[in-house]
């Protein structure tokens, strides 16, 4: 037997087992990558790093929006091991009882969804996810925490910022945050469980600045998960971008006054600085103090009584309300008939009662005089002209050429439409400027014809305008014929405001015919028989213009009053609008009277005046 | 004095040379994996790197000292060499377990695994055995005789339990065969309870280790396949029937070459042993597969999926297996690079043991694929060397030794790697010369040195 041959069997054996192993570990280092993206989940931990929410400050660079922080207790279950429920619960200060709820709220929360690859329902609450378990934890309370928390495997505490509010002002602008939702989510990589999102007023509209840019350190950890170096020599790590600081046009003191004069009533207050236009008051009465809605535990707390109050203070009447603009609206009107040439500044108009009600005052021999006495057959009888302009014999078909012409007018006003401020556009009503085919779907076509949609003429009717439309009218007033979209927002960091608002918009009408009108506007504060001499200030001259709105049979009118100051090179124009007031002149003029006496004064010498508005309480007649 | 010179001229440099370059290996690696900032001194004997270069003196000291003993004190001795080895592994059965084991014998705070130092002991007793067995003359007492010899520590470390180590005693079976040790007596023993039967010899009895060897790769294979389905000529196969297929292609092929290129004098035999080896292939295979699938109890049958890999329990039972591949395989072709081992860092502690028997997974990480040839190569360099020292050797004793002290070097090899990368069932035994730990450095090194000596004497011999 030849034994020798045998050798060779060994040697095959430990030369096979040589290539197998080879073969093996080519295949796991070179071809599959799967080893690789699983070391990575062992061993090397993505850590994001939230930068801080960016602040606000206002036109005075006076911080409005900072950040105080808090503390949430996070929860991985899949860490935890041999949790004492009794001295865990012990710990933060509850029952046992509460403690297993909560485990199983979290779990609820999170909702359930139908696997489609399996058809099975399935719980969207991951094992291996951080929940929140305890949310919106005071240093104080964290520290006592935090510092037995190796007891628990599975707890860590984070910290999180909650919105402070160093002027309890301005709410409706500001919006509020709250926790996002599994939806944002999973939409936006952005966002983790436990974090806040913006839900409304700029907190919304600039969550994508205010949130900064996230950084993320790619560590390596150890089995027991705690952190051991940095991965790679940082080489893969990016740095946390905060927001660039934001800064409003607002006026948090101006705001602040005017919601002190709008206590006790319903309105609002848009003032806006007119060549700029960027928005220096919005008062929605009544408001609420933001800090209330800062916070989890405050909302939950306040968000309720918040929703559910009658008054809806948490509805932003600026932007989302619209009213009937009364006789603010005849400075429009005659803007368009001297533009459509029906008439020439000097066209004086009777007072006729029998067409269209009236009050007692001189004949209006001018547009100035017609707006100085709001003069409601004079603009009856000129928008009359412009909506039946004679073209068509037929005087259905003369009506919808002519409603449709001075619509394009108005469009040119900015309303009939959003204006774009940069509040969350969801927030914002368009109003209503009725054309050709609005009357049509109502009343038929050719079914209409001036007569029957008169109540227009003097911003009655179908009109409707929200109150930032009707200041941005004073903004058209002011510049005599441009505007830009008006908004809060005065510059991001070093990059000044969106390109958005640096359009200048004109209006369709020529600079030379804003004088007779605004002299007009002059007239209502300064001269006999003008509306609005409650407005006057001393130093500057005011032109206004008041509206008393009608609102149904026994309700009492709406108050509106808008204007701007000084006449010339004006630095506010503003609308101010009390709901159920009464005449123009009596509440909203004063108002308006005392905001540009604050803003252009900077104090306020009529003492009397101002209380009488600041304790007025007109909750009674709602 | 001039004789030790002659000794160590005389040394088989290469081999010295191969296993001071896996001490190196493994001195780096030891030295990556458990650093300690506070001591960055290679030489802190209060740290791991520290004490692992301390054994590898102690040891290297020790092979010296054996180079300078002479060679026929193994021959001589080798039976009480083997008797107080198997005293000390009983008497570690009596010693407090560590880990679950009683393995080790210790002394204050050192302490030494005999299992280790059993390996020669056996290897000795073999190699004497054999060289004093006439091959032509074998019987049943002989042959159970050899068997004992193999089997005894075998027992011993079985009940400590030691499953790795008994798992290696099982190579000296291929030195057996290598050898010519026939386990023909036994076979034909019964045979014997069949009388019509009648045989001088069976191709079974002498070439039992290697077809036993086929069978338990076949058994592994037919086991790690019972799940699977494969699709290979658009016809879908499960996973032992397309084993079967395979078998019968290789019994095709090899028909082929009895029939075409096989001697016709020996054809008749070739194809009796080619038919019962591939019905008796068929019969395991599927009765292993019915047994697996029908018969194991469910716990059974989970434990051997998870060490075949068939199930995965990343963080329970398999979590050494699976943090062990995470981190060779995240090493890629060039490596993460020395010292930033991020998974089996003894630092993070993803991979338990990766100083001792895990060892290869921050070489692997570290070191990439790149790293591994080099390292496997180096490893099968030294088995060749060993096999070709064996070879050289005029003295039967000598011959017998070095290919144990090959095999086990082998199996040692194999299985650790094995089952660093999911090919071997997770068996704490240490990766030769690298793992740190003093008793395996020190057996290894001895082992070694003991064929150093022998090898450098082998003109000495008359035989």
């Amino acid at each position: 037997m030849n034994l020798d041959n045998r050798k060779y069997l060994l040697y095959a054996l430990v030369f096979i087992t040589g290539v197998l192993l080879l073969v093996r570990l080519f295949y796991m280092q070179v071809i599959d990558d799967s080893w690789t993206r699983r070391a990575t989940e062992i061993a090397e931990k993505r850590r994001e790093i939230i930068p801080p929410r960016g602040v606000l400050v206002d036109r005075k660079n006076r911080k409005i929006v900072i950040n105080k922080i808090s503390y949430n207790l996070m929860m991985i279950e899949e860490r935890i091991k041999n949790l004492d429920t009794f001295a865990f619960a012990k710990l933060i200060g509850w029952d046992v009882k509460k403690v297993k709820a909560r485990f199983r709220e979290i779990v609820k929360n999170e909702g359930i969804y139908k696997n489609p690859s399996t058809g099975k329902t399935q719980s969207n609450y991951r094992k291996d996810r951080p929940y929140p378990f305890v949310k919106d934890l005071s240093l104080e309370e964290i520290t006592l925490i935090a510092s037995r928390l190796t007891d628990f495997p599975g707890f860590y505490e984070e910290p999180t910022g909650t919105r402070y509010y160093p002027y309890p002002n301005g709410a409706n602008i500001l919006g509020y945050m709250n926790e996002v939702g599994r939806k944002e989510i999973e939409s936006d990589p952005f966002y983790r469980p436990g974090m806040n999102i913006g839900r409304s007023g700029l907190e919304r509209s600039y969550e994508e600045i205010l949130r900064g840019k996230k950084g993320v350190r790619y560590i390596v950890t150890s089995a027991t998960n705690n952190e051991i170096e940095p991965y790679a020599d940082k080489k893969y790590d990016t740095v946390a971008i905060p927001s660039p600081k934001i800064k409003l046009g607002i006026d948090i003191k101006l705001q602040q006054y005017g919601e002190e004069l709008m206590k006790n009533k319903k309105g609002c207050i848009v003032a806006i600085e007119p060549k700029t236009g960027e928005i220096l008051t919005m008062v929605s009465a009544p408001c609420y103090d933001p800090n209330l809605l800062s916070g989890r535990k405050s909302i939950r707390k306040n968000y309720p009584s918040l929703i559910t109050d009658e008054n809806l203070p948490l509805f932003a009447r600026p932007l989302q309300a619209e009213y009937p603009p009364g006789s603010i609206f005849k400075l429009l009107q005659a803007l368009i008939c001297l533009q459509e040439k029906e008439i020439t500044p000097n066209t004086g108009f009777p007072c006729n009662k029998s067409v269209v009600g009236c009050h007692d005052h001189p004949y209006p021999s001018s547009v100035a005089k017609a707006v100085q006495f709001s003069c409601n057959p004079y603009f009856y009888a000129a928008v009359r002209r412009v909506i039946q302009p004679n073209k068509n014999k037929n005087v259905f078909a003369d009506a919808e050429i002519g409603l449709n012409n001075w619509h394009k007018y108005m469009m040119g006003f900015g309303l009939g439409n959003k204006l774009g401020v940069d509040i969350d556009t969801l927030a914002q009503r368009d109003g209503l400027i009725p054309n050709a085919a609005y009357y049509d779907r109502y009343l038929g076509h050719h079914q209409w014809a001036f007569s029957t949609i008169r109540s227009i003429s003097i911003g009655q009717g179908e009109i409707k305008l929200t109150p930032i439309q009707m200041a941005n009218i004073a903004v058209i007033m002011a510049n005599r014929g441009w505007y830009y979209t008006p908004h809060f927002v005065k510059s991001i960091g070093k990059k000044g405001k969106l390109k958005k608002y640096r359009t200048k918009h004109v209006t369709p009408i020529e600079r030379r015919h804003f004088d007779a009108v605004v002299e007009g506007m002059r007239r209502v504060v300064y001269e006999a028989g003008g509306t609005g001499k409650e407005a006057k200030i001393e130093n500057f001259t005011v032109c206004g213009k008041t509206g008393t709105v009608q609102n149904g049979k026994n309700k009492k009118n709406h108050s509106v009053f808008i204007a701007f100051a000084p006449i010339d090179n004006p630095k506010i124009a503003l609308a101010v609008f009390v709901e159920n007031a009464g005449a123009g002149g009596a509440w909203a003029a004063p108002i308006a009277g005392l905001m540009m006496d604050k803003f252009l004064n900077k104090k306020v010498t009529n003492k009397e005046k101002e209380n009488s508005i600041k304790n007025a309480n007109l909750m009674s007649s709602y | 004095m001039r004789e030790t010179k002659g000794v160590i001229s005389r040394v088989d440099l290469p081999l010295l040379v191969g296993i001071l370059l896996l001490m190196l290996f493994g001195i780096m690696t030891v030295y990556s994996v458990a650093f300690n900032p506070e001591h960055p001194s290679l030489f802190d004997t209060s740290q791991k790197y520290g004490k692992q270069i301390l054994w590898i003196g102690v040891s290297l000291f020790l092979g010296f000292l054996i180079l300078l003993i002479e060679a026929d004190v193994y021959r001589k001795f080798a039976e009480y060499i083997y008797i107080v080895t198997l005293l000390l592994l009983v008497v570690v059965l009596f010693m407090p377990p560590v880990h679950g084991a009683r393995a080790w014998l210790g002394i204050g705070g050192l302490g030494i695994q005999p299992a280790e130092f059993a390996k020669i002991s056996t290897a000795l007793m073999l190699a004497k055995w054999v060289d004093e067995t006439n091959i032509k003359l074998q019987n049943t007492r002989s042959i159970i005789e050899t068997l004992g010899i193999i089997l005894l520590p075998c027992i011993l470390v079985a009940l400590q339990p030691d499953a790795g180590t008994l798992l290696v005693f099982t190579s000296f079976f291929f030195v057996l065969y290598r050898e010519g040790i026939s386990f023909d007596p036994l076979v034909l023993s019964l045979l014997r309870y069949f009388p019509r039967l009648k045989f001088k010899t069976t191709w079974l009895g002498t070439h039992f280790v290697p077809f036993f060897f086929f069978l338990i790769m076949l058994a592994f294979l037919s086991l790690f396949l019972s799940g699977s389905i494969f699709n290979p000529f658009g016809i879908q196969l499960s996973g032992p029937l397309f084993l079967i297929f395979i078998i019968t292609f290789i019994a095709l092929v090899f028909l082929g070459f009895i029939l075409f290129f096989g001697y016709p004098r020996n054809k008749t035999k070739n194809l009796i042993v080619l038919l019962s080896s591939y019905l008796f292939s068929l019969f395991l295979v599927s009765s292993i597969t019915f047994i697996f699938n029908n018969l194991a109890a469910p716990h059974q049958k989970s434990r051997i999926e998870l060490v075949l890999g068939l199930k995965e329990d990343p963080n329970g039972a398999d979590y050494n297996r699976n943090r062990a591949m995470a981190a060779v395989g995240s090493g890629k072709f060039l490596g993460k690079g020395y010292r930033k081992a991020s998974v089996s860092s003894m630092r993070t502690n993803h991979v338990p043991e990766s100083e001792t028997d895990f060892i290869f997974c921050p070489f692997a990480e570290e070191w990439g694929f790149l790293g591994i040839v080099v390292l496997i190569s180096l490893y099968l360099f030294i088995l060749f060397r060993i096999f070709f020292i064996a070879e050289r050797q005029r003295s039967v004793f000598f011959r017998v030794y070095a290919y144990c002290v090959g095999m086990v070097i082998f199996y040692h090899f194999a299985i650790n790697i094995g089952m660093n990368i999911g090919l071997a069932p997770v068996i704490g035994i240490p990766l030769p010369f690298m793992s740190y730990g003093g008793s395996s450095m020190m057996a290894f090194t001895i082992m070694v040195f003991i064929l150093l000596k022998l090898d450098s004497q082998r003109r000495d011999v008359l035989r």
